[in-house]
Protein backbone atom coordinates (compact mmCIF):
# COMPACT_ATOMS: atom_id res chain seq x y z
CA UNK A 1 0.00 0.00 0.00
CA UNK A 2 1.56 3.18 -0.55
CA UNK A 3 1.29 5.54 2.05
CA UNK A 4 -2.01 8.17 1.97
CA UNK A 5 -1.70 12.17 1.92
CA UNK A 6 -2.94 14.13 4.46
CA UNK A 7 -5.98 15.90 2.55
CA UNK A 8 -9.16 17.50 3.12
CA UNK A 9 -12.90 17.23 2.01
CA UNK A 10 -15.04 19.42 0.67
CA UNK A 11 -18.99 19.01 1.07
CA UNK A 12 -21.56 21.56 -0.73
CA UNK A 13 -25.35 21.16 0.62
CA UNK A 14 -27.27 22.61 -1.62
CA UNK A 15 -30.64 22.39 -3.77
CA UNK A 16 -30.68 20.99 -7.26
CA UNK A 17 -32.82 24.05 -8.41
CA UNK A 18 -30.17 26.48 -7.70
CA UNK A 19 -28.48 28.54 -10.43
CA UNK A 20 -25.73 30.68 -10.79
CA UNK A 21 -25.76 32.94 -14.24
CA UNK A 22 -28.03 30.98 -15.80
CA UNK A 23 -27.08 27.32 -15.17
CA UNK A 24 -27.17 25.19 -12.38
CA UNK A 25 -25.40 25.63 -9.79
CA UNK A 26 -23.62 22.42 -8.89
CA UNK A 27 -22.19 22.65 -12.97
CA UNK A 28 -21.08 26.11 -11.94
CA UNK A 29 -18.82 24.81 -9.07
CA UNK A 30 -17.60 22.19 -10.84
CA UNK A 31 -16.40 24.88 -13.81
CA UNK A 32 -15.29 26.48 -11.61
CA UNK A 33 -13.23 24.00 -9.36
CA UNK A 34 -12.01 23.28 -12.70
CA UNK A 35 -10.63 26.12 -14.08
CA UNK A 36 -8.79 26.97 -10.02
CA UNK A 37 -7.00 23.53 -10.99
CA UNK A 38 -9.06 21.72 -8.10
CA UNK A 39 -7.68 17.72 -8.10
CA UNK A 40 -11.42 16.81 -8.64
CA UNK A 41 -15.05 16.94 -8.03
CA UNK A 42 -18.14 14.94 -8.03
CA UNK A 43 -21.91 15.89 -7.97
CA UNK A 44 -24.16 13.35 -6.41
CA UNK A 45 -28.12 14.23 -6.08
CA UNK A 46 -29.74 12.87 -3.27
CA UNK A 47 -33.36 11.63 -3.05
CA UNK A 48 -34.87 13.57 -0.84
CA UNK A 49 -33.53 15.95 1.96
CA UNK A 50 -33.92 18.81 3.83
CA UNK A 51 -32.17 21.64 5.11
CA UNK A 52 -31.81 25.30 6.48
CA UNK A 53 -35.41 26.50 4.72
CA UNK A 54 -36.87 23.42 6.39
CA UNK A 55 -38.24 23.02 3.19
CA UNK A 56 -38.44 19.54 1.68
CA UNK A 57 -36.30 19.46 -1.22
CA UNK A 58 -37.74 16.47 -3.54
CA UNK A 59 -38.54 15.68 -6.93
CA UNK A 60 -41.53 17.79 -8.44
CA UNK A 61 -43.48 17.16 -11.28
CA UNK A 62 -42.21 20.13 -13.47
CA UNK A 63 -38.74 21.21 -11.63
CA UNK A 64 -35.99 19.29 -9.66
CA UNK A 65 -35.81 20.32 -6.43
CA UNK A 66 -33.68 17.37 -4.94
CA UNK A 67 -30.66 17.86 -2.52
CA UNK A 68 -27.09 18.31 -4.38
CA UNK A 69 -23.67 17.48 -3.05
CA UNK A 70 -20.64 17.92 -4.42
CA UNK A 71 -17.58 16.44 -2.88
CA UNK A 72 -14.08 17.79 -3.46
CA UNK A 73 -11.00 16.15 -2.11
CA UNK A 74 -7.51 18.18 -2.22
CA UNK A 75 -5.37 20.12 -0.10
CA UNK A 76 -5.78 22.32 2.57
CA UNK A 77 -3.92 25.01 0.73
CA UNK A 78 -5.71 24.24 -2.76
CA UNK A 79 -9.51 23.95 -0.71
CA UNK A 80 -8.81 27.92 0.52
CA UNK A 81 -8.66 29.14 -2.61
CA UNK A 82 -12.00 27.66 -3.62
CA UNK A 83 -13.84 27.96 -0.58
CA UNK A 84 -14.21 31.74 -0.73
CA UNK A 85 -15.56 32.19 -4.42
CA UNK A 86 -17.80 28.86 -3.74
CA UNK A 87 -19.32 30.51 -0.77
CA UNK A 88 -20.27 33.68 -2.81
CA UNK A 89 -21.90 31.32 -5.40
CA UNK A 90 -23.85 29.90 -2.96
CA UNK A 91 -27.09 31.23 -1.98
CA UNK A 92 -28.19 28.97 0.99
CA UNK A 93 -26.48 25.97 1.73
CA UNK A 94 -23.78 24.23 3.73
CA UNK A 95 -20.11 24.03 3.10
CA UNK A 96 -18.42 21.63 5.43
CA UNK A 97 -14.15 19.69 5.56
CA UNK A 98 -13.09 17.33 6.96
CA UNK A 99 -9.50 15.56 7.40
CA UNK A 100 -8.55 12.38 5.57
CA UNK A 101 -5.95 11.15 4.29
CA UNK A 102 -5.80 10.46 0.13
CA UNK A 103 -4.29 7.58 -1.94
CA UNK A 104 -4.43 8.63 -5.59
CA UNK A 105 -4.08 6.05 -7.58
CA UNK A 106 -3.15 6.63 -11.51
CA UNK A 107 -1.91 3.94 -13.50
CA UNK A 108 -3.44 4.16 -17.01
CA UNK A 109 -1.05 5.19 -19.80
CA UNK A 110 1.98 3.74 -17.28
CA UNK A 111 3.05 0.51 -18.35
CA UNK A 112 5.12 0.02 -15.28
CA UNK A 113 2.66 0.35 -13.09
CA UNK A 114 2.64 2.54 -9.89
CA UNK B 1 -35.49 -24.09 26.98
CA UNK B 2 -37.12 -26.43 29.46
CA UNK B 3 -35.15 -28.17 32.21
CA UNK B 4 -35.54 -31.83 33.71
CA UNK B 5 -38.33 -31.96 36.54
CA UNK B 6 -41.45 -30.71 37.66
CA UNK B 7 -43.40 -28.16 35.47
CA UNK B 8 -46.82 -27.79 33.97
CA UNK B 9 -48.91 -28.93 31.72
CA UNK B 10 -51.64 -26.24 29.95
CA UNK B 11 -54.65 -28.13 27.79
CA UNK B 12 -57.07 -25.91 26.04
CA UNK B 13 -60.24 -26.97 24.02
CA UNK B 14 -61.48 -24.63 21.38
CA UNK B 15 -63.48 -25.19 18.76
CA UNK B 16 -61.84 -24.30 15.39
CA UNK B 17 -64.55 -21.56 14.09
CA UNK B 18 -64.37 -19.65 17.44
CA UNK B 19 -63.11 -16.26 16.15
CA UNK B 20 -60.63 -13.93 18.35
CA UNK B 21 -60.81 -10.43 16.58
CA UNK B 22 -60.16 -11.49 13.09
CA UNK B 23 -58.51 -14.95 13.21
CA UNK B 24 -59.51 -18.01 14.60
CA UNK B 25 -58.90 -18.21 18.26
CA UNK B 26 -56.43 -20.99 17.98
CA UNK B 27 -54.27 -18.95 15.77
CA UNK B 28 -54.46 -16.34 18.42
CA UNK B 29 -53.56 -18.33 21.23
CA UNK B 30 -50.55 -19.83 19.45
CA UNK B 31 -49.17 -16.36 18.47
CA UNK B 32 -49.45 -15.12 21.96
CA UNK B 33 -47.68 -17.71 22.92
CA UNK B 34 -44.67 -17.70 20.95
CA UNK B 35 -44.73 -13.84 21.51
CA UNK B 36 -44.46 -14.57 25.31
CA UNK B 37 -41.82 -17.10 24.27
CA UNK B 38 -43.24 -20.30 25.34
CA UNK B 39 -40.86 -23.11 24.51
CA UNK B 40 -43.20 -25.10 22.07
CA UNK B 41 -46.73 -25.49 22.10
CA UNK B 42 -49.11 -27.48 19.06
CA UNK B 43 -52.58 -27.51 18.54
CA UNK B 44 -53.83 -30.90 17.10
CA UNK B 45 -57.38 -31.06 15.22
CA UNK B 46 -59.66 -33.70 16.80
CA UNK B 47 -61.20 -35.91 14.83
CA UNK B 48 -64.58 -35.99 16.68
CA UNK B 49 -66.02 -34.37 19.82
CA UNK B 50 -68.45 -32.44 21.94
CA UNK B 51 -68.29 -29.72 24.27
CA UNK B 52 -70.83 -27.48 26.80
CA UNK B 53 -73.42 -27.29 24.12
CA UNK B 54 -73.72 -30.61 23.87
CA UNK B 55 -73.24 -31.22 19.94
CA UNK B 56 -71.52 -34.04 18.51
CA UNK B 57 -68.84 -32.24 16.07
CA UNK B 58 -67.25 -34.53 13.65
CA UNK B 59 -65.69 -34.48 10.28
CA UNK B 60 -68.09 -37.01 8.54
CA UNK B 61 -70.56 -34.39 8.46
CA UNK B 62 -69.02 -31.95 6.21
CA UNK B 63 -71.85 -28.88 8.09
CA UNK B 64 -70.32 -29.46 11.08
CA UNK B 65 -66.58 -30.29 10.21
CA UNK B 66 -65.40 -26.83 10.72
CA UNK B 67 -66.73 -27.07 14.11
CA UNK B 68 -64.09 -29.91 15.29
CA UNK B 69 -62.41 -29.05 18.64
CA UNK B 70 -58.60 -28.25 18.86
CA UNK B 71 -56.69 -28.96 21.48
CA UNK B 72 -53.38 -26.79 22.18
CA UNK B 73 -51.15 -28.23 24.33
CA UNK B 74 -47.27 -26.31 25.82
CA UNK B 75 -45.92 -26.96 28.94
CA UNK B 76 -43.96 -24.52 30.75
CA UNK B 77 -42.42 -23.79 34.40
CA UNK B 78 -44.91 -23.31 36.96
CA UNK B 79 -44.10 -19.28 37.00
CA UNK B 80 -44.11 -18.98 33.61
CA UNK B 81 -47.83 -20.75 33.42
CA UNK B 82 -48.92 -18.26 36.13
CA UNK B 83 -48.03 -15.49 34.24
CA UNK B 84 -49.07 -16.64 31.16
CA UNK B 85 -52.68 -17.72 32.69
CA UNK B 86 -54.84 -14.73 33.32
CA UNK B 87 -54.53 -13.74 29.62
CA UNK B 88 -55.61 -17.15 28.57
CA UNK B 89 -58.14 -17.33 30.53
CA UNK B 90 -59.61 -14.10 28.73
CA UNK B 91 -59.03 -15.09 25.44
CA UNK B 92 -60.66 -18.52 26.33
CA UNK B 93 -64.65 -17.36 26.05
CA UNK B 94 -65.69 -20.45 24.92
CA UNK B 95 -63.96 -23.62 25.76
CA UNK B 96 -61.98 -25.29 28.81
CA UNK B 97 -59.09 -24.33 30.07
CA UNK B 98 -56.79 -26.78 32.50
CA UNK B 99 -53.12 -26.90 34.10
CA UNK B 100 -51.78 -30.01 35.03
CA UNK B 101 -48.79 -30.93 37.00
CA UNK B 102 -46.43 -33.09 34.84
CA UNK B 103 -42.55 -34.26 34.82
CA UNK B 104 -40.33 -33.27 31.89
CA UNK B 105 -38.14 -36.68 31.40
CA UNK B 106 -36.18 -35.03 28.55
CA UNK B 107 -36.00 -31.50 26.64
CA UNK B 108 -33.27 -32.02 24.05
CA UNK B 109 -32.45 -29.71 21.75
CA UNK B 110 -29.71 -29.70 19.20
CA UNK B 111 -29.55 -26.69 17.06
CA UNK B 112 -29.73 -24.28 19.35
CA UNK B 113 -27.59 -22.96 21.64
CA UNK B 114 -28.97 -21.96 25.40
CA UNK B 115 -28.18 -18.47 25.37
CA UNK B 116 -31.60 -16.65 24.70
CA UNK B 117 -32.45 -14.99 21.72
CA UNK B 118 -32.01 -11.07 21.38
CA UNK B 119 -33.31 -9.48 18.52
CA UNK B 120 -30.05 -7.58 17.88
CA UNK B 121 -26.65 -6.17 20.13
CA UNK B 122 -25.01 -2.70 19.70
CA UNK B 123 -21.65 -1.50 18.66
CA UNK B 124 -19.82 1.98 19.22
CA UNK B 125 -16.65 2.60 18.67
CA UNK B 126 -14.19 3.89 16.27
CA UNK B 127 -13.72 3.15 13.01
CA UNK B 128 -12.91 4.37 9.42
CA UNK B 129 -14.69 5.08 6.36
CA UNK B 130 -13.17 4.64 2.95
CA UNK B 131 -14.68 6.64 0.02
CA UNK B 132 -13.48 5.34 -3.30
CA UNK B 133 -13.80 7.61 -6.48
CA UNK B 134 -13.47 5.60 -9.94
CA UNK B 135 -15.93 6.25 -13.01
CA UNK B 136 -18.98 3.85 -13.80
CA UNK B 137 -16.98 2.53 -17.62
CA UNK B 138 -14.09 1.29 -15.62
CA UNK B 139 -13.95 -2.14 -16.15
CA UNK B 140 -12.27 -5.18 -14.27
CA UNK B 141 -11.68 -8.48 -16.25
CA UNK B 142 -15.11 -7.80 -18.44
CA UNK B 143 -17.48 -6.50 -16.07
CA UNK B 144 -18.18 -3.37 -13.77
CA UNK B 145 -15.54 -2.25 -11.75
CA UNK B 146 -17.67 -1.09 -8.99
CA UNK B 147 -19.03 -4.42 -9.42
CA UNK B 148 -16.02 -6.18 -9.33
CA UNK B 149 -15.05 -4.05 -6.14
CA UNK B 150 -18.43 -4.50 -4.36
CA UNK B 151 -17.74 -8.49 -4.73
CA UNK B 152 -14.16 -8.30 -3.67
CA UNK B 153 -14.92 -6.53 -0.09
CA UNK B 154 -17.79 -9.05 0.58
CA UNK B 155 -15.67 -11.71 0.14
CA UNK B 156 -13.12 -10.20 2.52
CA UNK B 157 -15.75 -10.36 4.52
CA UNK B 158 -15.74 -5.95 5.06
CA UNK B 159 -18.40 -5.15 7.17
CA UNK B 160 -20.53 -2.88 4.52
CA UNK B 161 -20.53 -0.94 1.31
CA UNK B 162 -22.51 1.55 -0.72
CA UNK B 163 -22.07 2.15 -4.63
CA UNK B 164 -23.70 5.62 -5.34
CA UNK B 165 -23.66 7.05 -8.85
CA UNK B 166 -22.86 10.70 -9.11
CA UNK B 167 -24.58 13.06 -11.87
CA UNK B 168 -21.42 14.81 -12.47
CA UNK B 169 -17.83 15.10 -11.80
CA UNK B 170 -13.94 15.22 -12.91
CA UNK B 171 -10.86 13.54 -11.76
CA UNK B 172 -7.62 12.00 -11.90
CA UNK B 173 -8.21 11.83 -15.77
CA UNK B 174 -9.17 15.50 -15.89
CA UNK B 175 -12.23 14.71 -18.52
CA UNK B 176 -15.73 15.72 -17.09
CA UNK B 177 -17.79 12.37 -16.62
CA UNK B 178 -21.64 13.15 -17.60
CA UNK B 179 -24.39 11.54 -18.52
CA UNK B 180 -23.87 10.90 -22.49
CA UNK B 181 -26.98 11.63 -25.21
CA UNK B 182 -27.54 7.67 -25.28
CA UNK B 183 -28.28 6.33 -21.97
CA UNK B 184 -25.69 3.58 -22.48
CA UNK B 185 -22.84 5.64 -23.39
CA UNK B 186 -22.75 7.10 -20.26
CA UNK B 187 -19.74 7.39 -17.32
CA UNK B 188 -20.35 8.87 -14.66
CA UNK B 189 -18.65 9.17 -11.34
CA UNK B 190 -19.33 6.46 -9.38
CA UNK B 191 -18.29 6.47 -5.17
CA UNK B 192 -18.19 3.58 -3.10
CA UNK B 193 -18.25 4.18 0.67
CA UNK B 194 -17.12 1.46 3.12
CA UNK B 195 -16.88 1.26 6.72
CA UNK B 196 -15.15 -0.98 8.59
CA UNK B 197 -11.95 -1.60 11.82
CA UNK B 198 -8.53 0.18 10.61
CA UNK B 199 -6.99 -3.29 10.04
CA UNK B 200 -10.10 -4.63 8.22
CA UNK B 201 -9.54 -1.48 5.63
CA UNK B 202 -5.86 -1.66 5.84
CA UNK B 203 -6.48 -4.68 3.79
CA UNK B 204 -8.85 -3.81 1.75
CA UNK B 205 -7.41 -0.79 0.48
CA UNK B 206 -4.60 -3.00 -0.43
CA UNK B 207 -7.15 -5.23 -2.80
CA UNK B 208 -8.89 -2.23 -4.22
CA UNK B 209 -5.62 -0.34 -4.92
CA UNK B 210 -4.70 -3.79 -7.60
CA UNK B 211 -7.65 -3.10 -8.93
CA UNK B 212 -8.21 0.31 -9.91
CA UNK B 213 -6.47 1.72 -12.93
CA UNK B 214 -6.92 5.50 -11.96
CA UNK B 215 -9.24 6.83 -9.18
CA UNK B 216 -8.81 8.22 -5.92
CA UNK B 217 -9.17 6.58 -2.42
CA UNK B 218 -10.14 8.21 0.45
CA UNK B 219 -9.61 7.60 3.87
CA UNK B 220 -11.68 9.51 7.63
CA UNK B 221 -11.86 8.60 11.12
CA UNK B 222 -15.43 7.94 11.75
CA UNK B 223 -17.64 7.17 14.46
CA UNK B 224 -20.05 4.10 14.30
CA UNK B 225 -23.51 3.20 16.12
CA UNK B 226 -23.95 -0.47 14.15
CA UNK B 227 -27.07 -3.11 15.01
CA UNK B 228 -25.72 -5.90 14.92
CA UNK B 229 -28.00 -8.92 14.21
CA UNK B 230 -27.81 -12.14 17.06
CA UNK B 231 -26.01 -13.87 15.48
CA UNK B 232 -23.05 -16.38 16.72
CA UNK B 233 -20.48 -16.62 14.25
CA UNK B 234 -20.35 -12.69 14.52
CA UNK B 235 -17.51 -11.98 16.54
CA UNK B 236 -15.19 -9.70 13.76
CA UNK B 237 -17.14 -7.21 15.14
CA UNK B 238 -16.06 -6.83 18.34
CA UNK B 239 -12.57 -5.20 16.39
Amino acid sequence: MRTAKQARLLRLHFSEGDRYQGKPLYEAIVDRAKTLGIAGATVFRGLEGYGETAEIHRKHLMRHDEPIVVTIVDSAENLERLIPEVEAMMDTGLIATSEVEAIRIERRGNPAGG
Amino acid sequence: MLQKGTAKKVTIYVNEDTRHHLGPLYEAILNFLLHKGVAGASATRAMAGFGAHQVMHTAKIEVLAQHLPIRIEFIETAGRVEELLPTLYDMVGDGVLEVSDTEIVKAANQDLPAEPKTPHAEFRGKARMMRIYLGESDQWEGKPLYDALLQRLKAMDIAGATVYRGILGYGVKGHTHKSGALPFSRDLPIMISVVDTEEKLRQAIDAVEAMMQDGLIVLSDVDVIRLLHSRPESSHANG
